[in-house]
């Protein structure tokens, strides 16, 4: 066990042996610590929701304005799809060491390495999006006298609304995994009970299940977005079968 | 029943417009040959003009020069009296109906929705918008209640009727259309034909039409450009003139070898001269009759009422009888039209086996007798050619 230890980065803390024998024993769940011990993860839990909403965030409008940005400019694509693949082959680790000397640790550096891995798979989804939209609907939008911009806001983006969710979701649930890794840049995410009790089962299963459950709301909540605001797509479906 | 399209809910619905090609060429970037070849037209207000050839002739980069979704190298187009270069390209698209194939529905908005496509661009009120589209609704024979469905949900007749409603919302001057039909099945293609043709007869906006078949065509211009590879400009002439007289070998083959046929398909039967049978008036003395049946054109005696209303044909053994009988034992059947299209005509004549059909105008009155002969021997004469150019010269709808 305390061998262990040795592989946690920021000093692992020693399971307390007070208490019952359930943790004792390193039973399988234990009940009573975890009802005595939940309020630990209520910080952890709040920081990570947030982390993963701001990165997600911060990551779309990044990677959506690419996508407008390289829209109409078919050079652009290789480029911008180039830059966000290299960047997301990184390893979480070692993009954090990488921006240590600049941004040090904390917040910042977090928030960056988690708003760059959602980059990539943001900006492809929406461009194969707008690539997806029917000929035939840009040619009737166009030959009916829409502007480029009208046709952008009013054609082609609600057009590939579901493929540009579809990525958000995607992103969403692997920023949700990834974010643990961001109590290396210490920050207290759901990473820091999961990694201070690495061998601890009922510490394992509150910080992973919270996390699970966090992935599976997540990805819930945009699907919902998706049924709400591409109406369209429901119908065919059902008249389909 | 179709609802007349320029009522009170568009403001001053607009006049159709002339369509000018002067001289127009098109010439795309690295390519030696251009698209387009010094194309002259005119289309007179209120016309449908096809645009006809086979696939790769250009037709559809001809139409789409004149909302300028392609834009023009020389030469230009002018709508009414304006050229399409002086005009911003978003605000003339506006003002021209555009329709085309795959009907190019936007599957996310419903149907009400797609109607109101370009009255919204122009900003018309919400008010006016509804009003609009439930009036369209009834101008396409459709019902209002579909306006909430998403156009998956429609068949593909329905589809491109909602296409065509929506090219009229803002009452455009001019329509464009390209293979608007071309992706329908053969039946509800001619439905929809139909359709536009009855509903054109009212709104009369002046079409750009493009297809790749001769026989839509045909049926639905009132003058068919034929082009041929590169965008030259091979015939433009009235349906009728192109099947009398293809201007080469390209048109004749375009054309197709049938072209009699289709001739009968734009001909009625009074275009042609009909012949006369002796007349045989109920009560009248058998022995005039038979002094009149000697060197006919048609070898049997019409027996006609006091107005001159075919009653049927005197059979040999009625001759024997001493006066013409009311009811003689052979009917009149099939009495044909004179307005009914030749093609029709012959096609009753062939299908009761019937080798004389007395023709009546109007009133009902006789005006002579068609046979499959007099057809045939039309088709071949000569004198077909003066003829014809003669019904060519009048228009169908008369």
């Amino acid at each position: 066990m305390t061998g262990l230890g040795a592989h946690l980065p920021l000093g692992a803390v020693v399971i307390h042996q007070h208490g019952g024998t359930c943790q004792a024993d390193n039973g399988t769940f234990c009940f009573g610590w975890a009802a005595d011990n939940f309020h630990r993860y209520t910080t952890p839990l709040l920081n990570h929701l947030f982390i993963v909403v701001l990165a997600v965030v911060i990551g779309f409008v990044i990677a959506f304005s690419m996508a407008l940005i390289s829209h109409g400019r078919g050079w652009l694509i290789p480029a911008f799809t180039g830059t966000t693949g290299v960047l997301y082959t990184i390893p979480s680790l070692a993009f954090i060491f990488l921006l240590l000397p600049i941004t040090g640790l904390g917040w910042t550096t977090a928030i960056i390495v988690l708003s760059v891995y959602t980059l990539q798979i943001i900006y492809r989804n929406t461009v194969a999006g707008l690539a997806n939209v029917p000929v035939d609907s840009k040619d009737a939008g166009r030959g009916m006298g829409m502007t480029d911009r009208q046709l952008l806001w009013r054609v082609e983006l609600p057009l590939a609304l579901p493929e540009i969710i579809a990525g958000l979701r995607i992103a969403t649930v692997s920023t949700v995994a990834i974010a643990s890794l961001m109590v290396f840049a210490n920050v207290n995410t759901l990473g820091s009970p999961l990694y201070q009790q690495i061998t601890f089962k009922t510490n394992i299963l509150i910080a992973g299940g919270l996390m699970i459950i966090m992935a599976f709301v997540f990805d819930s909540l945009l699907l919902l977005a998706q049924r709400l605001l591409a109406p369209w797509r429901r119908q065919s479906r059902r008249m389909a079968t | 029943m179709i609802a007349p399209v320029g009522s009170l809910e568009v403001e001053a619905g607009h006049q159709a417009a002339s369509v000018s090609y002067r001289d127009v060429t098109k010439r795309y970037p690295g390519q030696t040959e251009p698209a387009i070849n010094h194309l002259s037209l005119d289309v007179p207000a209120g016309d449908i003009c096809v645009l006809v050839g086979p696939s790769g002739c250009g037709k559809t980069t001809a139409m789409r020069m004149a909302n300028r979704t392609v834009e023009i190298t020389d030469g230009d187009i002018l709508i009414g009296d304006t050229s399409v270069r002086d005009r911003d390209a978003t605000e003339l698209r506006r003002e021209m109906g555009y329709v085309i194939q795959q009907t190019g529905l936007f599957p996310h908005r419903t149907i009400a929705e797609n109607i109101a496509t370009v009255p919204n661009l122009l900003g018309w009120d919400k008010d006016k918008t509804r009003r609009r589209v439930r009036e369209l609704f009834d101008v396409i024979s459709l019902d209002a209640e579909l306006g909430d469905r998403f156009p998956s949900q429609l068949s593909g007749g329905q589809q491109q009727r909602i296409g065509v409603a929506r090219a009229l919302a803002a009452d455009p001057p001019v329509m464009l259309m390209d293979e608007p039909f071309g992706a329908i099945d053969p039946i509800n293609r001619e439905r929809l034909q139909n359709e536009f043709l009855r509903l054109q007869a009212e709104i009369r906006k002046t079409v750009l039409f493009v297809t790749h078949d001769i026989d839509e065509a045909i049926k639905m211009g009132d003058r068919v450009a034929i082009l041929k590879q590169g965008g030259h400009l091979v015939q433009y002439a009235t349906p009728a003139e192109l099947l009398m007289a293809p201007a080469d070998d390209f048109v004749e083959d375009f054309v197709g070898a049938d072209r009699a046929l289709k001739r009968l398909a734009l001909m009625r039967v009074r275009d042609i001269n009909l012949w006369e049978a002796p007349l045989a008036y109920v009560g009248q003395p058998t022995a005039e009759v038979r002094a009149k049946l000697n060197g006919a054109e048609v070898p049997h005696a019409l027996v006609v009422d006091s107005e001159r209303r075919p009653l049927g044909w005197l059979s040999d053994a009625d001759l024997r009888g001493d006066t013409v009988p009311q009811k003689p034992d052979t009917g009149p059947e099939p009495v044909l039209d004179a307005d009914d299209i030749m093609r029709d005509a012959l096609a009753d004549l062939l299908q009761t086996e019937t080798q004389y059909a007395p023709v009546t105008d109007a009133q009902g009155h006789i005006a002579g007798v068609l046979s499959v002969e007099i057809i045939s021997e039309f088709l071949v004469s000569p004198e077909a050619k003066v003829e014809e150019h003669a019904a060519a010269e009048r228009p169908l709808g008369e």
